[in-house]
């Protein structure tokens, strides 16, 4: 297991962990996303971001970077459940022995205004500096995407487990759902427009700007 | 370099482009689209995310329906990952990454590359902008009966009707009923109230409109079930009511490309506008350079430079005038990266309907009751098919997704801490935020018994808003778009309002539990960042360079007030194409919008 791999394990497993409390609802909603080897299909996505022409390996900038988050969260003292000793499947970095809550807190410090990267960026008026919140926010947008999605579905299988857990039975050709219309066609209704252009006053919504009033055409 | 000449350039085939072109092939003016994505549906391009392929279409009769079927699979991943998907803003090759763009900030963007743009996973939204929109906000130099001709032209030929009822929309409409809304019938939307959604997707046919009973999930050619050829073209005609049209609305299958029933531009506007003979597009070919003539003093547009994204060779297309329709986003980039000139409005007053989520669970015995079925059934009926309108707030709609949108929209781009570090007493909503772990897939496990809706808040232009360059980011197209949306404090209030209706609506319902998203920035409805009354006039040719025209959604003033702006950008592409055939090519003897 690679640092990338482990730690984007640990990310894994804080969004999507196996849950055995589920059990009641049924065996298919046990398993989560380490038994379907999300983090390898989470790392590829993550390596294929951004065409840059460095070509960084973005996938392990972001395992450090939720490092670094997690080193922040302990400094600012905003982690709760303090350092645990890591899963097999995890790396042995600083994220990865956080709790599920906690990794999920840290990452909202490098996605969110208040964090130190966000602040930085902002300090520095960097751009650049300012897309690891971008990345940030995206990683919780790939992972549920990637689970809920067939992209884990192992070979021959028609469902992932993901579908299976929604019950969803995958593309269909159609279905007979039709119920009637709640109206048969619209009609060209009558309006009035209280204000036309000439007297339209100014609004709150002009804050950004003057607003230069163009004449009509007609 | 490769040069030559036609009339007019379009700067991409999204949903506008292909009307203006359609419009101006009409009245005998040449027009060469460029598109920066691939072609899908169309024999020239056999395997588009593979190998290059042919180098232009111009001929109605190399789309091809059997294309469509192979590359348009339905499946989620497939078709929608944002990084490998074939609908993703990318190049056609699959062995590359999507194109970047500078995002400091959480958002997330999903626009498409490719002929048909982002309306290859459109839902056929089309409602006219809401009325005071136009004629009471100060945005407009126009009003809104000059758009309503054009308006009535889409709704002919797409064409645009009301949704039929499906289950989902039914107990949306009871919950708007018990909420106090009163129905409305019109195109023209000046008070509140329920409708199904006008919609460009070609009425079902008449067997897949049964009367309520014995529908409990039977479908045809399920993936988990044995497939059948029931539903297929030429048997079926019309929806199918697959609720496929965020993986590209391809039924039914079977069918012509043209005769498909979601109408994205691709389907229903590009036939049209190769049958006029005049219109050649080219996919595969991203703009870098508006070329121009003159200055110091006044400039003219007189073509385009642009990549061909697969042999990485630049040509030109001089031509009489310019179209810049290549979306919100890289239509100012393209302006700016020119060198045009930038009045302070370039690339601003970026709206975005401000999104957020609203999703209800509901208990079996209450489906039943309401539509007599044990489940809500997200994945069976057109995605959006109902909706509620608040003119002045924005709107509400039905808006369903296969599992892995649903976990996305409703439970991963939301902002802020996620839900366990919320406390929701008091509020209209059980849970709010992001939700992780037994809690996440407990609500996905709830998939089938849920409904979700989403609300389109009307935000207001901002100068602060919107798309510059990142001179420090290059790509092989020059610097990137650097893009930047925050919300003012009366966007949110009006999508606080929403929000709560929402709840009101699933509530009234029956729904038993209640969770608000509480959406990070989702860029995919985006208009005004190029507005006719800043930077182009009221034919939507720029003020500061002749024969330069905006035809995507970034030439509207505004956020039409929150309706989903496909319609209003079609509109106004349509009646730019007859202001540029008056003012360059000889005149329109009968324009649609009147003399």
């Amino acid at each position: 297991m690679s640092y990338t791999q482990g730690t984007f394990a640990a990310l894994v497993d804080a969004i999507v962990p196996e849950t055995p409390g589920l059990a009641s609802r049924g065996e298919e909603h046990v398993p989560g996303g380490l038994d379907v080897s999300l983090e390898a299909a989470v790392v590829e996505r993550t390596n294929r971001f951004l065409e840059g022409e460095s070509r960084v390996p973005l996938a392990t900038v972001v395992a450090a970077l939720l490092d670094a988050a997690a080193v922040e969260l302990l400094l600012r003292r905003r982690a709760t459940d303090g350092l645990n000793a890591p899963a097999e499947a995890f790396s042995r970095g600083v994220f990865a022995r956080l709790s599920r809550r906690d990794r999920l807190r840290a990452l909202g410090l490098l996605e969110g205004e208040e964090g130190a990267f966000a602040r930085i960026a902002d300090r520095f008026d960097d751009a650049g500096l300012g897309v690891v919140t971008y990345l940030a926010g995206s990683l919780p947008v790939l992972v549920q995407f990637v689970y809920y999605s067939e992209a884990t579905a192992a070979a021959g299988e028609t469902r992932s487990l993901g579908w299976r857990q929604a019950d969803y039975p995958g593309p269909a050709e159609g279905y007979p759902v039709g119920m009637g219309y709640e109206i048969e066609a619209f009609e060209e209704n009558e309006y009035e427009s209280e204000m036309r252009k000439d007297d339209a006053g100014e609004s709150e919504d002009d804050a950004g700007g003057e607003h230069e009033s163009g004449g009509s055409e007609r | 370099m490769r040069e030559r000449e036609t009339d007019v350039v379009v700067v991409g085939a999204g949903g506008d482009g292909p009307a203006l072109a359609w419009r101006l092939g009409q009245l005998g003016v040449d027009v060469t689209i460029l598109e920066a994505g691939p072609f899908y549906g169309n024999e020239r391009w056999a395997a588009p995310n593979d190998a290059p392929g042919g180098e232009s279409s111009t001929d109605p009769g190399d789309l091809s329906g059997e294309r469509y079927d192979e590359q348009f699979t339905a499946r989620e991943g497939e078709m929608n990952d944002p990084v490998a998907g074939k609908l993703r803003w990318g190049p056609a090759d699959a062995e590359r990454s999507p194109w970047q763009r500078a995002i400091p900030q959480q958002a997330v963007i999903t626009q498409v590359a490719g002929v048909g743009g982002t309306t290859q996973h459109y839902y056929g939204n089309h409602p006219r902008a809401f009325v005071p929109a136009i004629d009471e906000q100060p945005h407009w130099p126009i009003d809104y009966d000059q758009l309503v001709p054009y308006y009535q032209r889409l709704e002919a030929v797409h064409p645009i009707e009301p949704a039929p009822t499906t289950p989902k929309a039914a107990v949306f409409f009871e919950g708007a009923r018990r909420a106090g809304y009163e129905r409305t019938d019109g195109y023209n939307v000046t008070s509140e109230g329920y409708r199904p959604f006008p919609n460009a997707i070609l009425q079902p046919d008449e067997r897949l409109m049964g009367d309520g009973g014995e529908r409990d999930g039977e479908s045809a050619g399920g993936e988990g079930e044995s497939a059948t050829d029931e539903y297929r073209y030429p048997d079926y005609e019309g929806d199918t009511l697959a609720a496929h049209e965020h993986q590209g609305g391809p039924h039914p299958r079977g069918a012509p490309v043209r005769e498909r029933a979601r109408r994205s531009s691709n389907v229903s506007l590009v036939p049209r506008a190769l049958d006029t003979g005049h219109v050649e597009i080219r996919p595969n070919a991203f703009a870098t350079q508006v070329l121009t003539a003159g200055g110091p003093g006044p400039v003219a547009a007189t073509g385009v430079e642009f990549r061909d994204t697969w042999a990485g060779t630049v040509e030109r297309v001089h031509a009489d005038a310019v179209v810049l329709a290549a979306g919100c986003i890289e239509t100012p980039r393209l302006w700016l990266n020119s060198g045009l000139p930038d009045d302070g409005w370039v690339g601003k007053g970026l709206t975005t309907h401000w999104f957020d989520f609203v999703a209800g669970v509901f208990d079996s015995a209450t489906t039943e009751t309401l539509v007599g079925q044990p489940a809500v059934e997200p994945h069976q009926g057109q995605a959006a098919g109902a909706r509620v309108d608040v003119p002045g707030a924005g709107g509400i709609a039905v808006n369903t997704f296969a599992p892995g949108l649903t976990a996305t929209t409703m439970y991963a781009a939301g902002q802020g801490e996620w839900s366990f570090d919320r406390d929701t007493a008091g509020e209209p909503w059980d849970t709010c935020g992001r939700l992780a772990g037994r809690e996440l897939k407990e609500r996905m496990a709830d998939y089938r018994r849920t409904l979700t809706l989403i609300c389109h808040t009307d935000d207001r232009p901002r100068q602060a808003n919107g798309v510059s360059v990142d001179e420090s980011t290059t790509d092989e197209h020059g610097p990137v778009p650097l893009v930047e949306w925050e919300p003012h404090p009366d966007d949110d209030a009006r999508r606080d309002d929403l929000a709560v209706r929402a709840a009101e609506i699933l509530r009234e319902a029956g729904a038993t539990h209640v969770h608000r998203a509480d959406a990070a920035p989702i860029l995919l409805h985006m208009q005004s960042s190029m507005a006719m009354g800043k930077v182009l006039d009221a034919g939507c040719e720029a003020h500061d360079v002749d024969r330069l025209f905006v035809a995507d959604h970034s030439a509207l003033p505004n956020g039409v007030g929150g309706a989903n702006p496909t319609h209003s950008g079609q509109a106004l592409a349509l009646r730019t194409a007859e202001r540029m055939a008056e003012r360059y090519f000889g005149g329109v003897d009968e324009p649609l919008g009147g003399a």
